[in-house]
């Protein structure tokens, strides 16, 4: 698929380390497009949307920080969640207003040991964008993993 | 094939000569000859117009804080432009609040200088200036947090404020293609002038720390500015409550210094939070400023402390071990660093035990 200057010029920003090391797209070498086109589609197969996902973390983003960096139970204690905050700020790739906390909910299933990672700016990526990083990104969400831990 | 090769003659050419009126369109047209910037209504400056208001202001020694050295994704380079800055770009307003927008704050990064123009900065920035520094020592703190010593070379000394910060420039490294700044609090002795501490925790795939802990080494030479910032101690003789986490802890290494340089006496209780007996570091410095300072004490918090740790001290969220200690806070000063998190959760706890809001000074990571 041929891509508009702009768009060539949001994938150069994704690959490279203006804004966080290593950038958003890892070792993916399809466009960014590709991979939103292909992780929505895993979402549909399970049967739901990026918006869905984003809310759910948005949620268990909000009861781990009541935690302060401890343990939070959280659905009745089938999961926990914990935040670890740090210094300084992020912003999205694609320009949006607003900057993000740099803060990493961790949420376990106790029971199965899963666990899920992600910051408060892969929530905003996933809800306004449908974009969960590429493949080998440090920070990529795993449709299909976040699904099973934080929906099922 | 002698038409190709006329065809690709002729294109060439044609970009060529496009090319060459650039260059010239911009010498001459797009030539903004000298202009005036009036600082603070006070202060005037004169520049070669044509470029970003940062870089501008950077070239006469007046440093703006900046985390992305002025590529516009960062939106800490916020100065007041009250004349002369042209229209409001689309660059900026994702990090302007309406007021600021309505405050006329804009990122000076993206305002390019074409005329005359009146801003507004802070007075303290002109005490900021550009320092190299030899990294003289690396320590580890924690499984995740170091200190780092660095030596200034040119200049020689940096005064500065207990409190205040520094912006350490990381260079590009295999991984990281963008040179960055990233603000530091302080945490040496601000009467040893010609040394800066900066305690860094490691971030997660951060630009600056993977530097800093993956490739920066004793005796390499490093680049920062400063000092920044507001926080610091305040006048007053009223007693005092520290609450901070992790690096957090920096800023107060350097005001307990100057408290016990300058033998001050003020009442200060310093609650310091971490997960896990792992999380807390500079116990022995502490206790050191708790045998020199009279009314200090240190109180280390361990939210989740393990079997078998023999942690018999508080317990809990440091927000709890504040409530646990302190029934009534009114007469009190309040002074916090760390993540936004925990700063709104100890100002809430101060607040409720009767600490006026304005009297609680932070310094929040974000």
């Amino acid at each position: 698929m041929k891509m508009s200057p702009q768009d060539k010029k949001l994938d150069e920003m994704l690959r490279s380390s203006a804004l966080v090391a290593g950038g958003f797209m890892g070792d993916d070498q399809r466009s960014v497009f590709e991979v939103i086109e292909a992780d929505a589609a895993t979402l549909r197969e399970r049967g739901v949307n990026a918006a869905m996902l984003a809310q759910r973390m948005r949620e268990l983003t909000e009861t781990a920080k009541q935690g302060l960096g401890t343990w939070v139970d959280a659905d009745g204690g089938a999961m926990r969640v914990m935040s670890e905050e740090y210094k300084g700020i992020l912003v999205c790739p694609w320009g949006h207003t607003g900057h993000f906390d740099k803060r990493i909910i961790i949420a376990e299933r106790p029971a199965t040991g899963q666990t899920l990672s992600w910051t408060d700016l892969n929530v905003h990526l996933i809800e306004a964008h449908g974009f969960f990083e590429g493949k080998g990104s440090a920070f990529r969400v795993e449709p299909e993993q976040a699904v099973r831990i934080l929906i099922e | 094939m002698t038409d190709i090769l006329i065809t690709v003659l002729i294109v060439s050419s044609i970009a060529a000569g496009l090319a060459l009126l650039l260059v010239i369109a911009e010498r001459f047209i797009a030539n903004y000859g000298q202009c005036k910037i009036t600082i603070n209504q006070e202060r005037d400056i004169t520049v070669q117009g044509g470029k970003p208001l940062l870089s501008a202001l950077t070239e006469q020694k007046i440093f703006i804080p900046s985390a992305c050295g002025g590529r516009g994704t960062c939106g800490v380079c916020k100065v007041t432009v009250r004349e002369g800055g042209g229209l409001l770009l689309p660059t900026e307003t994702p990090f302007l609040t309406k007021e600021e927008i309505d405050g006329n704050v804009r990122l000076s990064c993206q305002v390019k200088v074409r005329n005359d123009l009146a801003i507004e900065i802070p007075e303290e920035l002109f005490n900021v200036r550009e320092y190299t520094a030899r990294c003289a020592d690396i320590e580890d703190l924690t499984y995740d947090m170091k200190r780092f010593r660095f030596e200034l070379t040119e200049p020689k000394a940096m005064d500065y404020i207990p409190g205040q910060y520094v912006q350490l420039l990381c260079p590009k490294y295999k991984g990281n293609s963008e040179e960055v700044y990233r603000a530091y609090s302080i945490s040496s002795d601000p009467e040893d002038k010609g040394v800066i501490d900066l305690i860094i925790r490691r971030v997660p795939n951060g630009i600056c720390t993977t530097w800093c802990f993956e490739h920066l080494k004793k005796g390499d030479a490093v680049r920062l500015n400063g000092p920044y910032g507001e926080f610091r101690l305040s006048k007053t003789e009223a007693p005092m409550v520290f609450v901070a986490g992790g690096s957090g802890m920096a800023p107060f290494v350097s005001i307990l210094h100057f408290m016990q340089k300058t033998n001050n006496l003020r009442e200060a209780v310093y609650f310091f939070g971490g997960n896990t007996i792992r999380d807390l570091c500079l116990a022995e410095q502490m206790k050191g400023f708790e045998k020199a300072l009279p009314n200090f004490t240190f109180v280390p918090v361990v939210s989740r402390p393990e079997e078998g740790d023999g942690w018999e001290d508080e317990t809990g969220l440091v927000t709890e071990a504040v409530k646990r200690r302190f029934k009534v806070l009114s007469g009190y000063e309040g002074y916090l660093c760390g993540s936004p998190g925990m700063i709104d959760a100890a100002a809430k706890v101060f607040t409720s035990l009767g600490m006026p809001e304005d009297k609680i000074y932070y310094d929040k990571f974000a």
